[in-house]
């Protein structure tokens, strides 16, 4: 290995701060992108449980169509094909104003939410039917039943998959380099564009998104403890 | 992008157990018990190295290595050499370098001082600079105009660096391959993509309609491209060099100038008498 490190580029100079710019961009698409996840995946999500037909049909196709197209299509898809469709004046605002980083965003949080709403959906099923019979029964309507019993305790059932799940979002973040989204992998590139450290600027960059994954699995693991519902959800441990 | 972070990862933990390399020069045994000599690549920078309409992957650099390196290495080994190619692009190329993967980087790699601290350079096989690709009819003539304008540019350039530096309210947005930076420009993402300026040329040409597009400015940078190697092996760089020298001397080189940069070639690009003067000068006495 004829390779020699030197690790002093990763806080000489600017590097430290295109770091700290690239995880601030990665933090900040990644969390409006998983609001928007998180919204469509619980509406679609429940939607695809309720005794409504049609209301089924269109949860479905929002799952099918999004889930099963790459997200590097979807990014091009909101980078390359929605401008063209608005009007010349607002085309030139959006360019001027963080298309890309926008672009990004929706395409990250509409391809997730589809992958929620399928988690979202296990969940659901995996509460036995009499629950909603029972809330129906006392009056409840499909709506209040919804909202007051199944998505409480379906949202508390599907933590851990939930969080595979958000972690999976940020780190897809880094797909959004190919729109020009100075995220932290587009980040790590360009202190290799400056220092031709490629192997040290990549293993920074893994590195941190490792930590903010880890720390991110640590707050849901608390999340799940803080919420369980005693004797409704088992836990060990 | 993922696969890529698994790739460095797995690459970052191999390192500590690989043995160093004390021969001569280890990039010339693996060669020589391999007959193989591996380059990293480019796919998409027409002339240089890219796929073509029928589906070869040939380019200006590759030629160079196949006729003018290649045979030279044959030479020193006393046996055939034959020419492995491998995609790099400029994020991965040293990291490929460096993990043995490749031997030697053969494409539009810009030879830098800061470049120099990790890898070894070849003498420079083209010389260019970098300029502006915009719309016909544009009012940006120059890197003195982009100040507030939306530029495109390569990711992990030397040019979106200067820009930078230059210019920094110049509103940089840059894309890691020459096809999405100019479907931006192409659509008005962008006000007009910057590159080195024979790579602009490729763009023009291959584009549907080229007279829609015109290269404008100075170069405002130097982009001397030379073929990278693992660092501290002068013996693999004197054959490399070597290869180059006869070529040059010989007349092979101008030939397959001519073949690429020609009137009749793939990116017309006539070669200065500078440029000539400057290629014949760093070729050696025998």
């Amino acid at each position: 290995m004829n390779y020699q490190f030197n690790w002093s580029v990763l806080w000489s100079g600017q590097t430290g701060a295109w770091l700290l710019q690239g995880v601030l961009v990665t933090l900040e698409i990644s969390a409006l992108a998983w609001v928007l996840a998180a919204a469509l995946g619980v509406f679609s999500g429940a939607l695809r449980t309720v005794p409504y037909r049609p209301l089924r049909a269109l949860a479905t196709f929002y799952v099918e169509f999004f889930r099963n197209v790459p997200l590097l299509v979807w990014m091009f898809f909101w980078y390359f094909g929605v401008p063209p469709l608005l009007p010349a004046v607002v085309q030139n605002w959006v360019f001027s104003h963080g298309a890309e980083f926008w672009a990004g965003m929706f395409a990250l949080g509409v391809y997730h939410g589809a992958r929620f709403s399928e988690v979202l959906r296990s969940g659901i099923q995996s509460i036995p039917r009499t629950q909603f019979e029972a809330a129906q029964a006392m009056g409840f309507t499909t709506w209040q039943a919804y909202r007051l019993v199944i998505l409480p305790v379906a949202l508390r059932l599907i933590v851990p998959p939930a969080t595979s799940e958000s972690l999976n979002l940020l780190k897809n973040s880094s797909v959004a380099l190919t729109i020009s989204v100075a995220e932290l992998t587009f980040q790590t590139r360009q202190i290799e564009t400056y220092t031709a450290r490629a192997i040290e600027a990549l293993t920074a960059g893994t590195l941190i998104y490792l930590v903010l994954c880890l720390s991110i699995a640590t707050i849901m693991a608390r999340v799940e403890r803080r919420f369980a519902i005693p004797g409704l959800i088992v836990r060990v441990g | 992008m993922n696969r890529l972070l698994a790739t460095v990862l797995a690459l970052t933990l191999s390192l500590g157990v690989a043995a160093p390399a004390f021969a001569q020069s280890a990039t010339l045994d693996k060669i020589n018990q391999s007959g193989t000599l591996t380059i990293g690549t480019r796919t998409g920078s027409p002339p240089f190295a890219y796929v073509n309409k029928d589906n070869q992957w040939v380019g200006f650099a590759i030629d160079l290595v196949e006729q003018a390196i290649a045979p030279a290495l044959s030479r020193k080994l006393g046996k055939p050499i034959k020419v492995e190619k491998k995609e790099s692009t400029p994020p991965t190329r040293i990291a490929l370098l460096a993990s043995n993967a490749v031997d030697l980087i053969a494409g539009t790699m810009t030879d830098t001082r800061a470049r120099r601290d990790s890898v070894d350079f070849s003498l420079t096989f083209f010389v260019t600079g970098a300029q502006f690709l915009v719309k016909t009819g544009s009012p940006i003539k120059g890197i003195q105009d982009v100040a507030g304008k939306r530029i495109a540019a390569q990711q992990a350039s030397t040019n979106a660096r200067i820009v930078r530096e230059r210019m920094p309210t110049a509103q940089l947005r840059e894309f890691p391959d020459q096809p999405a930076a100019f479907q931006a420009l192409a659509q008005g993402q962008v006000d007009a993509y910057t590159n080195d300026g024979i790579q602009l040329a490729g763009l023009k040409v291959k584009a549907p309609k080229p007279d829609d597009w015109v290269i404008v400015g100075d170069f405002y940078s130097y982009e001397p491209y030379g073929m990278a190697m693992r660092k501290n092996d002068s013996d693999f760089r004197a054959v490399v060099n070597n290869g180059l020298m006869e070529a040059i001397d010989s007349g092979k080189y101008f030939e397959l100038y001519e073949k690429w940069f020609g009137p009749r070639g793939e990116v017309p690009y006539p070669l200065t008498p500078e440029n000539r003067r400057f290629l014949q000068l760093q070729a050696v006495p025998k």
